[in-house]
């Protein structure tokens, strides 16, 4: 984000919609503390300045990362999905993305309302790397890792901050109670907090497999979440659908 | 993974919360999929939700829901907020009939989504669980403005405006409705709930 010190008149009105708090005004002007701004253009959509003195810059490598993982409106190249995730079990109902035997997790780095850094980011994919987890390939956070099988991430975005990034992969669902406990060991050496989810193809009976893993673990699982009901179809040859 | 879930709160607050939303799978079924989107989105609005929108387009607060029709687009994820279990087993009935093809997800508590989906002969296809925060969870602020803040899970609302809006309401400068309909204008996928927001800014104010 770019301020115009020429037009700002430094009214503060920006200040309270940054989500990292980098806004501030000095000495009647606003100051953007660049090292803490995502770049997520919310002080600018927000549309709250009177004099239009916020202005959108074109970024380059590596501070663009900033804004393709934390401005919503961008969609990543390698996904075609809006915001910074992926359809995961959403589409489930035909992707079949996470089969019968497998469970899904997602590791959200920064979320919420914290941001992280990408050593972060790296730090807690590299421990679950060690349990030879599946990456998912369409995740942005896995197109910036230069060995997917040790989770590292390119070093020269490293020190770059996002207002969240997922860290998505599957594992056979008997990894899920040790997956779970490195995730646990992992999470008291990081700067930042993540959202942590976890989920499965619902069973014929209705049970859900993730659940028991998870409470063998001592983990809450929290009375909230998502549910595909199943009403997706795939195209049929010839690109009609019934 | 996801922008609907992570969402904090009380059993009680939670129960009225719910966000139902549809997509295309890409290379599946998502090219040329955006009229059904389209048809998806007309027919959640005929059960008045509290909030919709297309994060590409914005939501009720910021655009409106003629803006977001016509901007619908095969990447589009349409979203609509509702406030009761028996609403959205009345929508997924909806939308069982529509029979448009494309994928449903509901968010909200996980045993009266089951309900509903049962009372309308669905079978659950995939559930993901929330685990909550972990970490250096000392950085976080206080519980009450999370429970408003975790709403727009891309993070949208920050904290410190919620805080700024509690101040406004205490000095008799706003209301708590006006408050939670700016905050959910920043969410510009649509998903924030603001009659909740509203409530909880009630009490935070009361």
């Amino acid at each position: 984000m770019y301020v115009d010190k020429e037009k700002c008149i430094g009214c503060g009105s920006c200040v309270t919609y940054c989500p990292m708090q980098a806004l501030s005004v000095v000495e009647d002007s606003l100051d953007i503390n660049h090292n803490e701004c995502v770049e997520c253009n919310i002080c600018y959509r927000a549309g709250v300045c009177p004099c239009d003195a916020l202005e959108i810059k074109e970024l380059s490598w590596p501070r663009i990362v900033r804004s393709v993982f934390s401005d919503p409106l961008l969609s990543h190249g390698n996904t075609g999905v809006p915001g910074r995730g992926t359809e995961e079990m959403k589409t489930n109902d035909v992707t079949n993305r996470f089969r019968p035997g497998y469970i899904g997790i997602a590791i959200e780095m920064g979320r919420p309302g914290t941001g992280t850094r990408f050593y972060d980011v790296e730090k807690v994919a590299m421990a679950v790397a060690e349990h030879d987890v599946k990456f998912e390939i369409l995740n942005p956070v896995t197109h910036l890792m230069t060995n997917r099988a040790t989770g590292q991430i390119n070093p020269e975005v490293l020190n770059e901050k996002a207002l969240s990034a997922i860290i998505e992969f599957e594992i056979p669902s008997e990894k899920t109670r040790e997956v779970l406990r490195t995730i646990k060991d992992v999470s008291a050496e990081i700067e930042t907090v993540f959202s942590l989810d976890i989920c499965s193809r619902v069973a014929q009976d209705g049970i859900l497999p993730q659940v028991a893993p998870v409470e063998q673990e001592d983990i809450a699982l929290s009375i909230n979440g998502k549910t595909n009901v199943g009403l997706g179809r795939v195209k049929e040859k010839g690109g009609a659908m019934a | 993974m996801t922008h609907t879930l992570h969402r904090a709160g009380t059993a009680t607050s939670l129960g009225n919360d719910f966000v139902v939303f549809a997509m295309g799978a890409q290379n599946v079924n998502r090219d040329g999929c955006a009229p059904r989107l389209r048809r998806i989105f007309e027919k959640m609005l005929e059960f008045e939700p509290v909030n919709y929108g297309d994060m590409k387009t914005g939501n009720k607060f910021s655009v409106g829901n003629e803006k977001i029709l016509e901007s619908i687009k095969d990447n589009s994820i349409v979203h609509a907020v509702f406030t009761s279990a028996e609403k959205v087993a009345e929508v997924l009935k909806a939308l069982k009939e529509l029979d448009a093809g494309m994928s449903v997800v509901v968010s909200g508590v996980l045993e009266a989504t089951g309900e509903c989906c049962g009372k309308v002969g669905l079978h659950r296809h995939t559930v993901e669980h929330s685990l909550g925060i972990w970490g250096n969870i000392a950085r976080l602020t206080e519980q009450e403005v999370l429970h408003i803040s975790t709403m727009c899970g891309h993070g949208m609302v920050a904290f410190s405006l919620i805080k700024y809006m509690v101040e406004e309401i205490k000095a008799g400068r706003t209301t708590p409705g006006k408050a939670s309909e700016e905050l959910s204008r920043m969410c510009h996928c649509g998903v924030m709930n603001p009659v909740r927001a509203a409530e909880l800014l009630t009490l935070m104010t009361s």
